[in-house]
Formats: structure tokens, sequence, C-alpha cells
């Protein structure tokens, strides 16, 4: 059909001619011609999928791989979800570059690098987290077109068990149906009883990735991942930052509690205050400055902080408004999570939930493993997600990075264990980098030597924890890392001196 | 031999993949039962290969190979060639001998045994039944993968087909172990690994069943814990409508018509005879306004885009570049209509059997066509259903295209004749 296009007009028209006289048919093939056929509204898909996050795309792609017929319903307008529009992707540009001017301010002088005049131009830095966030987003959705995803922009709800009804964006309405639908809706910032969001000065981390100019003093309300890197962020641009927690320990339970203290002191020594074990009562947002009523957690001591702008970050939770879940009789648990089996199947086996709307940690990477693996229990009968393998990391300076178990939780399964550590002050890479907060913890079963948990706080953790991963994936001991080599001078031979201790003892401490 | 140098790199590459499966069917029955040999199936040489003939076998029960032997030349109808192996091993049984003829894409031709395995102990695996379709949306109910499937406290040894961990290697060496002890051993790592604490257990230095116990623990934490849930309290149930809407079956040609009139193009058709003395059928009208009308259409939305297109559309940028359309071949099929009230126009009604000779002779005014008259064939000199099968996707492209016919037949049917 192509090829015509460079056949001499001439040629072309004499070769039709040969083969391709009009046929004439008979009066029966006309009565077919009333009926112009459409392919029907409600056309049916193998896949449809509710939300185009993480979790949503990635089991679009696979599924078209998978040579699924796959639509993707997604009311925000771009693709990616939380993750690239306001969560992980934004979050990482606001702090690497908010790093990168700290240390231009207070770190480039004694390394013999004076800079002259040094200014903030805080519009341009969202302007450059922006351009990452649309070049992924744009990225997915050529990745749809790729694999011949239908996309459709619009708000999705459950007509039927096998129909959802899309109130499309762009106005109007549209029926899919799908043999199977995987809901992948996500999760939503947790509201704080008593201070009303208005993303202006009562914000959420959504707020706080776009505020339009750097605010004098900030409280964050819960010091987890999330509200101690957008406190970080604006901590370095020149906000006064105090964090509540109502924890004794910042970094939300799964950081271990050795790491949690080192990230808090370091955070501490960087300008950010801390005050743990702290309840907040309320807020009254009347005045010039937010009136924050807080109490030590046990009770007592009360008092009020002020601060410009209130960033809640107590957590997420599920986000299924709109889905019409009770119209198919879909449960949730207590917490808003859709209940699933071990396959990620509801109680209605062709629908399939991943992601933050059901249980397990709420984090990007987890969402897409999941993604893959429910396409494979649809496509092939059985699909796999470890886990007991899945790193979280935290992306303050330094880094925060862990997998498996903590120290608190092997403890408290009554196994004996070993612990191997090594800080990075005595590692040849993070000396000459003059940047030496931290250490590698590696955690083993004291009898087979088999590795429970990796924890790392120091430059650079979030990618060294890929080799923790890995091994925990394998199953390995503490002695095959370090009778394998790692190069020198890199950051990763402390995790390896980490792994020698465990067994034997560290050459280099 | 090498009967075909590419075909036999394709060959290769095909037996990767059918290896690597069948090694992965392994791995989770593993847990289950070991098996110790795999079926080695009748290879797919090429997308649209069924069936195959084995011309011979280049290796015999027993023997050894290594990677990249030629175990057979298979034969189809289109070529003949070299299936090599892609991993060392023994050939256990040959199940489908020379000469074997029609054997089906994914039947058992023989079993295959990993180097080293004991040929007298081994296991011969049932035949798996080829698939019919590899695309099955209905899966077979896998076991429930419940923290309860942890592995058994007692499995038997395993074969190390990996390299082993560097600890695992380093104890062996230092406490003189070989191969045969090696066999010994009771893994517990994932997939059947070999894991320190293995060995340690097999020497004595830590107690016989704790390794078995530890990986029991760690895979429980592997699983989502879906223990305990405790359910948001239930809106009142409404009654839910059950009634599955039935969708109508996916179309999948589509019918797209118009109706053209001839009037202007037999006007056109008489001049010219009168003036030039030459006779022009209808058909050729038609087969030109045909050509001219496919010419740079819109795109077929089934058409595949290259990466470049897509990311350029992505951006917006694809306006620019592509406004020169794409070639069509649509070719119409036509359907006379007859006219609507014979008396209206008495002297033209074409009799019920028109043929070409009443159509040349006519001199028809066209009147509104109808859908609901009863369509005669042939083509009429009168009004006429022009239409195109358009597969979906293409509805488009054949809509433009008819829409030209029917312009370039009704208004300027003079330019198909320059
Ligand atoms: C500030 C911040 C930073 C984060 N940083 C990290 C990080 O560094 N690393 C990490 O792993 N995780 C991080 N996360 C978490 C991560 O973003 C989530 O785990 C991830 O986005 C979950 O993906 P998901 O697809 O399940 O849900 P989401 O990303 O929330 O996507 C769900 C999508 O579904 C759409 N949707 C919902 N209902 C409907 C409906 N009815 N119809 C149509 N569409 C609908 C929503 O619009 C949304 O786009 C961060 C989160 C935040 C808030």
């Amino acid at each position: 059909m192509f090829r015509s296009l460079v056949v001499p007009r001439a040629a072309a028209r004499s070769a039709f001619k040969q083969n391709s006289l009009p046929k004439v048919v008979t009066p029966s093939a006309i009565a077919r011609l009333s009926k112009r056929s459409y392919a029907t509204e409600a056309e049916e898909k193998d896949l449809v999928i509710i939300g185009g996050g993480v979790a949503g795309y990635v089991a679009a792609i696979k599924a078209a791989q998978e040579g699924l017929k796959v639509t993707c319903i997604e009311k925000r307008g771009t693709l990616g979800g939380t993750c690239l529009n306001v969560g992980c992707i934004p979050s990482k540009a606001l702090l690497n570059n908010s790093h990168l001017y700290h240390q231009i301010l207070h770190d480039t002088k004694n390394r013999g690098i004076e800079v002259g005049d040094v200014k903030l131009n805080l519009a341009q830095l969202m302007k450059s987290k922006d351009t990452a966030v649309t070049g992924l987003t744009k990225g997915v959705e050529f990745l749809f077109k790729k694999n011949n995803v239908e996309y459709i922009k619009g708000e999705a709800s459950f007509a039927s068990e096998h129909e959802i009804q899309v109130n499309l964006n762009e106005g109007g309405e549209r029926t899919v149906a799908g043999k199977n639908i995987i809901i992948a809706t996500g999760s939503e910032a947790t509201p704080f009883p008593g201070l009303e969001v208005d993303e202006k000065r009562i914000i959420t981390s959504t707020g706080a990735l776009a505020l339009e100019k750097i605010p004098e003093s900030m409280v964050v309300v819960g010091g987890g991942i999330i509200g101690l890197e957008m406190g970080s962020v604006w901590s370095r641009l020149g906000t006064k930052v105090t964090v509540v927690e109502f924890l004794g320990q910042i970094g939300g339970p799964g950081m271990d509690t050795e790491v949690s203290k080192a990230a808090q002191k370091v955070l501490k020594k960087q300008g950010i205050d801390f005050k743990l074990s702290t309840k907040v009562l309320g807020g009254d947002t009347s005045g010039d400055k937010i009136k924050l009523d807080v109490e030590a957690a046990k009770g007592g001591k009360k008092e009020t902080l002020d601060a410009d702008v209130v960033l809640v970050a107590i957590g997420r939770r599920p986000y299924t408004a709109g889905l019409g879940l009770e119209k198919i009789g879909l449960d949730t648990d207590e917490r808003g999570r859709l209940v699933i089996d071990s396959e990620y199947r509801t109680k209605l086996p062709h629908i399939r939930v991943i992601g933050d709307c059901t249980f397990g940690p709420m984090l990007a990477h987890k969402a897409e493993e999941e993604a893959v693996a429910a396409v494979e229990y649809i496509k092939k009968g059985y699909g796999h997600v470890n886990y007991g393998a899945i790193p979280s990391v935290m992306y303050t300076h330094p880094e925060v990075a862990w997998v498996g178990q903590n120290e608190q939780e092997v403890k408290a399964s009554g196994v004996k264990y070993k612990i191997g550590s090594f800080p990075f002050s005595a590692n040849s890479r993070a000396k000459t980098n003059l940047d030496t907060e931290g250490f590698v913890k590696i955690i083993t079963d004291a009898e087979t030597d088999r590795i429970l948990g990796v924890h790392i706080i120091g430059p650079g953790a979030g990618e060294m924890i890929a080799e923790g991963t890995l091994a925990i994936e394998y199953g390995a001991s503490s002695e095959d890392i370090g009778r394998t080599s790692h190069a020198h001078p890199t950051l990763s031979e402390a995790f390896k001196e980490a792994a020698m201790s465990c067994y034997s003892s560290a050459i280099h401490f | 031999m090498v009967s075909l140098a590419p075909a036999c790199r394709l060959s290769a590459r095909l037996t990767v993949r059918q290896l690597r499966r069948d090694a992965t069917v392994r791995g989770f029955r593993a847990s289950a039962k070991c098996l110790a040999a795999h079926n080695f199936t009748m290879p797919a040489l090429s997308p649209t290969m069924t069936e195959g003939n084995i011309a011979s076998w280049n290796v015999k029960e027993g023997d050894s190979f290594a990677a990249g032997d030629v175990l057979l030349e298979i034969e189809t109808d289109k070529a003949s060639m070299d299936v090599e192996a892609q991993d060392d091993g023994i050939m256990a049984k040959i199940t489908q001998g020379d000469g074997s003829k029609g054997i089906k894409v994914g039947t058992r031709i023989g079993v295959i045994a990993e180097p080293g395995d004991d040929l007298n102990s081994l296991e011969v695996p049932a035949e798996d039944i080829p698939a019919k379709s590899p695309t099955k949306v209905e899966a077979p109910e896998p076991a429930p993968s419940t923290p309860s499937q942890a592995p058994k406290p007692f499995r038997s040894p395993k074969k190390q087909t990996y390299p082993l961990l560097p600890s695992v290697q380093h104890l062996l060496h230092e406490h003189g172990l070989d191969q045969s002890a090696i066999d010994k051993i009771t893994p517990t790592g994932p997939n059947n690994r070999l894991l320190k604490g293995d060995v340690l257990a097999y020497l004595g230095s830590v107690s016989s069943t704790y390794p078995t116990e530890l990986s029991a623990r760690i895979s429980k934490l592997s699983h989502l814990d879906l223990s305990n849930i405790k359910l948001a309290l239930p809106p009142a149930p409404k009654a839910t409508k059950q009634a599955e809407a039935a969708s109508e079956p996916v179309v999948e040609d589509l019918e797209i018509a118009v109706p053209v009139s001839m009037k202007a193009v037999i006007e056109v058709q008489k001049r010219i005879q009168s003036t030039l003395g030459v006779f022009m059928p209808l058909s050729t009208f038609i087969a030109r306004a045909t050509d001219v009308a496919n010419d740079s259409l819109p795109r077929s939305k089934s058409y595949k885009p290259t990466a470049d297109e897509l990311f350029n559309q992505v951006l917006g940028l694809d306006g620019a570049a592509s406004t020169n359309g794409y070639r069509g071949s649509f070719l119409p099929q036509i359907t006379a209509l007859p006219e609507l009230t014979p008396a209206l126009n008495p002297s033209l009604v074409p009799s019920k059997k028109a043929d070409i000779i009443d159509i040349l002779t006519g001199n028809a005014k066209p009147s509104k066509p109808s859908f609901s008259a009863k369509p005669s064939a042939g083509i009429s000199t009168a009004v006429n259903v022009f239409s195109v099968k358009a597969p979906k996707g293409d509805e488009k492209r054949a809509e433009v295209f008819l829409e030209r016919v029917k312009a370039v037949l009704e208004s300027e049917p003079g330019r198909l004749v320059l």
C-alpha cells in the first residue's frame, strides 16, 4: 500500500486497471447497507484498568505486550498517577535541586569553589520540576500509543460487574466493558481532623510541591518519609521547619530505630526541629500565622506552635471514592483498603486490585510489581511478588534506605541475630567526597548467616540498597557478599565491609 | 547439514526460549516434587510453523551433548533446519525417531536430563499436553499461595544447577566435600538454592531442621498478610442489577455505502461518443474515479506508527509532518437502485434485469435515492449505491474514499477522461 506512493502515477494506474474493475453485486447485498454498522458502544475489552498511576499504567502496558486488548481510564488528565504528577518524581526534582542550592550556599567554599551571589529563583525551580513531570507523563502516554493501549480520559464507575461507565473529561459519557478489570485507583493524603486543607496555608504534599513563595515557618505534622522529604526541601530553601511526630521515632515504623536516630541527628544539624511523641490537638487559621496546639502524646505539657504553613503528612489512605463499589458489592477493610486474595482478586474473581488502594506498603515499585503479577495471573495463571524484598528509600541528605526486617522486628521474632555495620567515615570514597555521614548495617541470622535485613543511612543509600535487595531475594549470607568483589574506591565497599564484619571482621575499621 | 544459516540461528533462539520455559515449569513444581529431567518438545522454527517432520537425530539416547551441538534436523514444508542445544545435557530418551512425520509443535519428541544425571534413576516426566492456544485467559487455578505453602520440613536434596554461592563453595572446599556430598544436602533457599546454612546443617554445626524453619519464616514475610482482615461496616447493600448487557458482537469488517448518481457521467460519455466517436464504458469511469479517490486517504487507525511518529504525536509535532496522507486500495461494490416511482419518469425505468446495454442507452434523470426501494442488479444509469468493506479502524478512510468517488462522478467526470 505504501509502496505505491513512490510508483509513478501512470504505472500505478495501469497496474490498477488490470485487476480492479468494479464488481457488480447482487441486490441481496444491499439489505445490509441500511444498517451502517459501527463498533458497538460497549465494546468488550480483555482488560479494563481504572487508574493510570504506576499500578495502572504498568499493568496496561504489560497486558498489551501479552496480547490483551486493553483500555486504561484515568481522570487526572495526565498519566502516571500520584507518583509522576504529585509524588515521587516532583518531590525528587525539588529535593535534588534544593540540595544543590544548599550545597552551593554552605558546602562549596571549603572545597575550594567560591561562588558569587547565589540567588534562588523559586519560579524557575518549580518550572524545572514541571518539565521533569511533563516529560515523564508524556513518556507514559507515548508508551500507551506504542503498545496500543486505549487511553480514556475520564472518571470511571462501575455500572455492573463487567461494565464501567466513564464520565469523560471532555464531556459526555461512555461505557466500556471488560472480561477482566483491574482497580488501581491509588491513594490520597489522609486529612487531619480539624485542619482543613486549602493547599495554600494548610497543605498536603501536593501543596508542598507547588508553594509560590518560601514560607518563613512551617510545621510538618507527621515525621514519616513524605513529611521529612518535603520538610527538607523547604528547610534547605530557608524555611524554619518543625516536625511534630506522634510516635517516638521519625521515618515511620519500618525504619530501623538506630538508623532513625542517626537520621534525626543529621536533619537536626541541618536545621529541622523535632517534637517526637507529640500530639497535634487542633489549629486556628484565623490570624496571620496559623496557631497549632500540641501536647505530649502521653498527656501533659501543652504548647502552641506558630507557622505560616502547616503540612499535613500523617499518611495516605486508599482512594476509591466515586467508583461505585457498593453497586457491585466489593468489600473494603476498616482502613478503606479493597479486600483481595493472594492473587489480587476481589470476591468477583474477574476484578483485581493492585497498588496503593489495597494491602501492602504504599510504594510505586510495589505497585509496579503487583501490576506485572496481576497481569500474569490473568494471562498465565501464575504471578509472584516477594513482599519480603521490597526496598524503602527516603531521599533526604543523607539518604536512608532499607530492605527486609529491621532490628526491632528481628528481636521481636525471637530469632538470634548478628549485626555487622560499617561507617562511611571509614570509607575511602565517602572521605574523598567529604560526605561521611551514616553507616551500613546488616542483620543476619546468627546460626546460618542468612541476611535478614539491610539498613543504610548515607550518601547514595537509595542506589546501594539494590545490592541488599538482591541478596535477600537470593537468600544470600553475609559471607556471600563479603566474598564478592566491590570496586575501589566506591561507597559500596562500605556495604561489603559491613557484611564482612557480620561473619568475620571488617578490614578497614 | 547447514541448510539455512539464518534459520539455524532462529532455531537456536527458539530452543533457548523453550528450555527456559521448561526450566520455569520445573521451578514451580520443584517445591512439590523434584523433576530430574524435562521434556524436549517440537520447537516452532517460525511463527507460522504448526508441525514438522524429524529428518534425523544427531544424538542417540544416552549421549551427552554440549551447548551448541546440533541435536536433530527438522523439516517443514518450507525448509529443513538444525536444532541446536542451548545448554549442556544428556539425551535421556528419544520418543519420536528419525523420519517421524507431522509432529505438532509442542509435542514431546524426547527427554533431556542435566549433565551428570544418572539415567537409570531418572524420573521421566509425564508428557505435557501441548497448550491449545497460548492466549488462555482463563488460567487453571493455581494452588492458593498462602503462607501454609512454606517449604515442608524435609525436602529431598535437589540437584544444584546454578553456580554455587561463594560461601557454599568455600565451606565445601574447607571441609573437603565433593559432588556426591552436595547432592545429599537439602537446600532451603529460594528456588531450591543451596545456602550457607544448609551446608552448616549438613556439617552438624547448626541443627539439621533450623534452616528449613528459618526459610519458612522468611517465606511467610514474602507474602502479603491477608489474615484477620477487618471489613469496613458495609453500607446497606442495594439490590444490584445482575442483568448483563448483551453486548453486540464485535464487528470486524464494516460496510460503508453512499448513493452516487451517474447522470453526469452519462452526459460526458455521450459527449465523448458524439465528438470523438470513442465509447468509454461506465466501468472505466468508475475505475478511474476509484483510482483518484484512493489517493492520499487519511491513515488507517489500525496502522502501526513508528516510535518516532508516536513520539511526535505525543509532543504534538505530528501536524506538520504527515499531511500527505496514505494511499488506499479500496474497491467499491456497486448496486443499482431502481427508480422510485415509475409514474414520475415512465420512460426511463430500466427493466428489472438491467444489463449494460440498458444502462448505456438510458439517459435517466436521477431521482432521490431511497434505501427502502427494491434494489436491482447491475449499474443503473440513475443512482447506484457504492459500498466498500472496511476493516475496523479504517471506517474514516472508507468514508473519505466514497465521498471522493461520489464527488468525482457526480460533479467532474470530465476529469476522468483526460
Ligand atoms: C509526595 C509523595 C512522594 C512519594 N515518593 C515516593 C517515592 O519516592 N518512592 C515510592 O516508591 N513511592 C513514593 N510515593 C508513593 C507513590 O506515589 C505511590 O505508591 C504510587 O503512586 C501508587 O501508585 P498507584 O498506581 O497505586 O496509585 P496512584 O499513583 O495514586 O494512581 C491512581 C490514579 O487513579 C486515578 N483514579 C482514581 N479514581 C479514578 C476513577 N474513578 N476513574 C479514573 N481514574 C481514577 C487517579 O487520578 C490517579 O491518577 C510518594 C507519594 C507522595 C504523595
